[in-house]
């Protein structure tokens, strides 16, 4: 499996921190975005560089964000703050500016120990828990405003109206190219992994945005060239695996290794780090309330509580994408102190054990310590499914017979 | 002896002992069970060559070896590698097709697992990472009263009364045991406690995978009987008895693995 295209990617994601670093020279501002809700197209259209600060799988970082906030908190956000505290990672020294959501409370704890100790610029998006009722989509217009005003305040000049819509334009086609490439990772005879699509996604949180939307174009156009028309099958003979749960960042793939090391497959994920984020956003008005509603009303993240399970929109998108993909389990990956994903673990098992799908779910953090009993449980899980399908094979078999 | 073919083994190689067992003609013919040591290929051979040497036979007899638990990533002699987990419910359900539920507690962890009429995975849930409800808890407990791992059972079930222990990490546990011992609780009554925290914890484990009768209890662990008295109070159950030592019966689910996989791949034909 070799696209070229991410051959080119890769070489650029070397050459980006260089990038930025001559164009903050120039005069230009790096905005370090944080969160689910934070409307990039914004920070985008005012003339910064956005860039998403997601980093994980180092437990020395952890450690250290843990002398700054509290180790009960969730190994991410440690590690996040451990990483300002170093002041290492490239794109942490160009940041200017960071602006961070409060999706998850966690999030806006590591907002306020950065700003407090590390002294540095931050914006806050606040979000609002209820984030279904009409009271709160208001609230979160005005929040989203405020927003806004803050970052103008930083970039000396308003906002544009043609220059937000330019904005959503291009990253509405980065989103629709990102998907349909994403069909072509789970399709059978597959020239592009689930795993290569990811590292796609997460060099848009780093690239330039048109810059990238041009290589996403090459990449689909490669993929249709070598793959005319992709057929998502479950009879491929893969164990075919959707990952959810909390954030796997850039830097870790201790999970992702595993399930590939034990003969299974990922298929698809629901990961706000991964493909989640660019789904079903639907920008109705070109205002920074309108971008802000957009993200609102799409999946809600786990940290918003909603407590009925029939008309949970979270669950029904997990279920839409297990069936769309054909994914025969689920691996539900839960960081330590990642509450919001942990706690709701057990409900999202049992309601895709109605429609017979398994769920295992993996609590980990970023030591290596718990390397072989995860890959022990992962290894059962796929001899699971796989035991699973031959039995229904044969009884196909039989039957047919 | 006829060779034909007809032995296959399993090898479960695990934190505190490597257990192997030798089927022939679908009947346990050979076992072995040596403790492990650092060196986990050596671990395996070993238990390995004990079972072969008490059967009579070389290693080039058998048809086909499926190697299990830790130590089933460095296996060379295995031709697959299989987790304990599967295993297990193989073993289990070889003893005893009416077995749905395992609980199998081994040197370093604990499981629950769930199996189907035909002895496959169902649902399983494991303990985390630390030693809370495993061998090697006990063994520790078992050396702060400095008494022998395995009179560990017997001594608890002699208790009169229940000592409740509060701590599950291990480390807190031996020095809230050291506490209680120092307030004149009675031993036998701080095993007892022991025994029921452990047992209480491995009820949290069934809540995520529910239990079935009926219920079997694998793994070193199995062998003692307070442990045993104490799960049955927690789920309100009662174990089946196995007929063989409950060590060896990841290795006996890898030896009958070892015997389907043979037959899949045409090696041997029933």
């Amino acid at each position: 499996m070799s696209v070229k295209t991410l051959d080119v990617i890769r070489k650029r994601l070397e050459e980006r921190p260089d990038e930025l670093r001559r164009a903050r020279e120039n005069g230009l501002k790096v905005v370090g975005w944080v969160g689910y809700n934070v409307p990039e197209e914004i920070i985008h259209a005012l003339g910064f560089i956005p860039v998403r600060i997601a980093i994980g799988g180092d437990d020395r970082l952890v450690e250290i964000g843990a002398r700054y906030a509290s180790s009960k908190t969730c190994v991410f956000i440690r590690e996040i703050v451990g990483a300002f505290a170093e002041n290492q990672d490239p794109y942490i020294q160009q940041t200017d500016i960071l602006a961070f959501d409060a999706t998850c409370l966690q999030n806006y704890r590591a907002a306020e120990v950065i700003e407090y100790f590390f002294k540095k610029d931050v914006v806050v998006l606040a979000v609002p828990r209820n984030f279904h009722l009409d009271e709160a989509k208001e609230y979160f217009a005005h929040e989203a405003n405020e927003f806004t005003r803050l970052l103008e305040e930083r970039a000396g000049a308003p906002l544009d109206s043609a220059r937000l819509a330019e904005s959503v334009a291009l990253y509405n086609d980065i989103r629709k190219t990102l998907k349909s490439i994403y069909t072509f990772q789970a399709s059978k005879d597959n020239v592009i992994s689930w795993e290569e699509v990811y590292d796609l996604i997460q060099a848009g949180d780093l690239l330039d945005k048109r810059e990238y939307l041009s290589l996403l174009t090459q990449t689909l156009d490669e993929l249709k060239e070598r793959q005319h028309h992709p057929v998502i099958a479950s009879d491929d003979g893969d164990c075919r695996i959707f990952l959810s749960g909390s954030l796997i960042p850039r830097g870790d793939r201790k999970l992702i290794g595993i399930i590939r090391s034990v003969g299974g497959r990922i298929v698809g994920d629901d990961l706000w780090s991964g493909i989640l984020p660019h789904l079903d956003l639907d920008i109705k008005e070109i205002s920074p309330a309108g971008v802000a509603l957009g993200y609102l009303n799409r999946t809600p993240h786990a940290a918003l509580p909603y407590l009925d399970l029939e008309s949970d929109r979270r669950l029904k998108k997990l279920q839409e994408r297990l069936s769309e993909f054909k994914a025969q389990g689920v691996i539900y990956h839960t960081l330590r102190y990642c509450d919001p994903f942990t706690f709701k673990a057990k409900e999202t098992k049992n309601v895709l054990a109605k429609s017979g799908i398994p769920l295992l779910e993996i609590h980990t953090e970023y030591a290596g310590s718990d390397y072989e009993a995860m890959k022990t449980r992962v290894e059962a899980f796929v001899e699971m499914i796989k035991i699973k399908s031959e039995i229904a094979e044969e009884q196909g078999v039989l039957v047919d017979a | 002896m006829s060779i034909n073919g007809n032995y296959f083994a399993g090898v479960d190689v695990g934190s505190l002992a490597a257990k192997s067992v030798i089927l022939k003609d679908g009947e346990i013919f050979a076992t072995g069970l040596v403790p492990s040591g650092v060196n986990s290929v050596e671990s395996g051979l070993n238990a390995l060559n004990l079972a072969l040497e008490s059967a009579g036979l070389k290693q080039e007899d058998l048809t086909y070896i499926v190697g299990t638990g830790y130590g089933r990533v460095s296996a060379p002699y295995a031709n697959k590698a299989v987790t304990e987990i599967t295993c297990h419910a193989k073993g289990a359900n070889y003893l005893h097709p009416t077995v749905r539920t395992i609980i199998d507690m081994g040197g370093q962890d604990c499981k629950a697992i769930r199996i189907d009429q035909d002895g496959a995975v169902v649902d399983f849930a494991m303990n985390d990472k630390c030693a809370a409800g495993t061998g090697r808890f006990l063994e520790v407990m078992a050396g702060v009263f400095k008494v022998e791992l395995k009179d560990l059972g017997a001594i608890a079930l002699s208790a009169t009364d229940t000592v409740p222990m509060s701590s599950t990490c291990t480390v807190f546990a031996e020095s809230e045991t050291i506490s209680l011992v120092a307030r004149g609780e009675k031993p036998e009554n701080i095993l007892n406690g022991i025994h029921h925290s452990i047992a209480n914890r491995i009820a949290g484990l069934f809540s995520r995978v529910g239990i079935e009768s009926d219920v079997f209890f694998s793994g070193g662990v199995a062998k003692n009987s307070g442990m045993k008295s104490a799960i049955e109070q927690a789920l309100k159950v009662t174990i089946v008895k196995p007929e063989i030592d409950p060590q060896l019966i990841g290795a006996l689910g890898a030896a009958v693995i070892a015997r389907n996989f043979s037959k899949k791949e045409g090696l041997w034909a029933a």
